[in-house]
């Protein structure tokens, strides 16, 4: 790795330990190996957001350019949101790309990220399906966004109805995960997600 | 996004250095470079007050040499519009530079000067003294009458050697010009 990408991620590593968003368990990152190439982030979803309660957690990689280039990072966590694949968890943010700044550090990254999920960005999606809900289907959008905080980043608020419905469809034998993904993705049908899961 | 990006870049400018917490002091904090976040070595500052390290601010010049911009405000920067910062201290010999290129260097702009910017386009040599003279007249009753207190030198004496130079290249000029438009005319 290249001296200057570790020297500045030990001292962005000391600055995000001890910022104030950490002290209020807003953010946090952590080692992942000794040589700072890869890192392990986490953030909470914003109050007032589908994304409420839950803990999101992070894939970060260094690269040797670092910080003429950005770091690579992708949600670890299954999340439900226009710019975040639902299926790999790649994230479509402009900083992350052409936008990103040589000054900007792991604290604004994750901060942007946050902020990513307080207000989505449905006209430059990174998962169409969600997208195209978001817009037309707000209701629908809100509570499958919920629902999956729930399920995978430990949410507090519950949705029964949906439960109920991804309950079914499992126990025709088929797996939770891809049943959720199929409900989600045609609305909450059991009968369209049946036809899906089986073709 | 990117407006949620610099608000929170905004936030990090602030919370970076909370006040009376940084272990060498505070002061410390305003001579880091922006991008490897040590004590700015060969320090440049940008147009928009941004400070770096030379080195670290030529290679994200490099980077992306298509969009350069202020690593820390995305304000247009570039090699040129950047002014090297000089303490005290640095009087002794430098370090070896490495394969980095030496910092751009500080810019001493020639005063402004009345009557070296059209130095006569007449023909002839006469003319041009004639219209040299009739500019720099003004302009030097001018700063006798007023500038007092101001240090900056007035156009150059007839003698100096930039006089003599303006004189060879208004010279060289009317020369390109005349062989031009005898060209013109052959052709
Ligand atoms: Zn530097
Ligand atoms: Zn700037």
């Amino acid at each position: 790795m290249a001296n200057i990408a570790e020297a500045r991620i030990k001292r962005e590593f000391k600055e995000v330990v001890k910022s104030e968003e950490v002290a209020k368990c807003h953010i946090k990152v952590e080692l992942v190996n000794d040589t700072f190439t890869e890192l392990r982030g986490e953030i909470a979803g914003p109050p007032d957001t589908p994304y409420e309660g839950g803990n999101f957690i992070l894939e970060i990689k260094i690269p040797d350019t670092y910080p003429f280039n950005p770091p690579k990072v992708k949600f670890v966590t299954k999340i439900w949101h226009p710019n975040i694949s639902s299926v790999t968890g790649a994230i479509c943010l402009d900083i992350l790309k052409d936008q990103w700044a040589a000054a900007m550090t792991l604290r604004t990254v994750l901060l942007s990220l946050q902020a990513l999920l307080a207000a989505a960005e449905p006209d430059d999606p990174q998962d169409a399906v969600v997208a195209k809900q978001y817009k037309e289907n707000p209701k629908i959008f809100q509570d499958t966004a919920k629902h999956w905080t729930h399920v995978y980043a430990g949410g507090p608020n519950r949705t029964p109805e949906l439960d109920a419905k991804v309950a079914q469809l499992s126990g025709m034998g088929f797996d939770a995960n891809k049943v959720r993904v199929a409900l989600s993705s045609h609305s909450w049908d059991a009968e369209r997600a049946t036809e899906y899961l089986i073709s | 996004m990117s407006a949620a990006a610099s608000s929170s870049q905004g936030g990090a400018e602030g919370g970076t250095h909370p006040p009376g917490e940084e272990e060498q002091g505070e002061s410390s904090a305003y001579y880091e470079c922006n991008i490897c976040l040590d004590t700015a070595k060969d320090p440049v500052v940008s147009m928009c007050g941004h400070l770096f390290c030379w080195p670290c601010l030529h290679q994200w010049l490099e980077t992306r040499p298509n969009r350069q911009m202020c690593p820390v405000c995305k304000a247009g920067i570039g090699k040129d519009k950047v002014v090297p910062i000089y303490g005290r201290g640095c009087t002794k010999p430098q370090d070896p530079r490495e394969k980095m290129p030496p910092r751009p260097h500080g810019q001493r702009p020639e005063p402004e000067n009345a009557g070296g910017i059209f130095p006569g386009f007449g023909f002839g040599d006469g003319g041009f003294h004639m219209s040299f003279g009739i500019g720099a007249f003004p302009f030097g009753m001018f700063a006798s009458t007023f500038n007092f207190n101001d240090g900056r030198p007035g156009p150059p004496p007839p003698a100096s050697p930039q006089h003599a130079e303006e004189q060879f290249l208004s010279k060289f000029f009317i020369w390109v010009a005349v062989l031009f438009i005898f060209w013109l005319l052959i052709a």
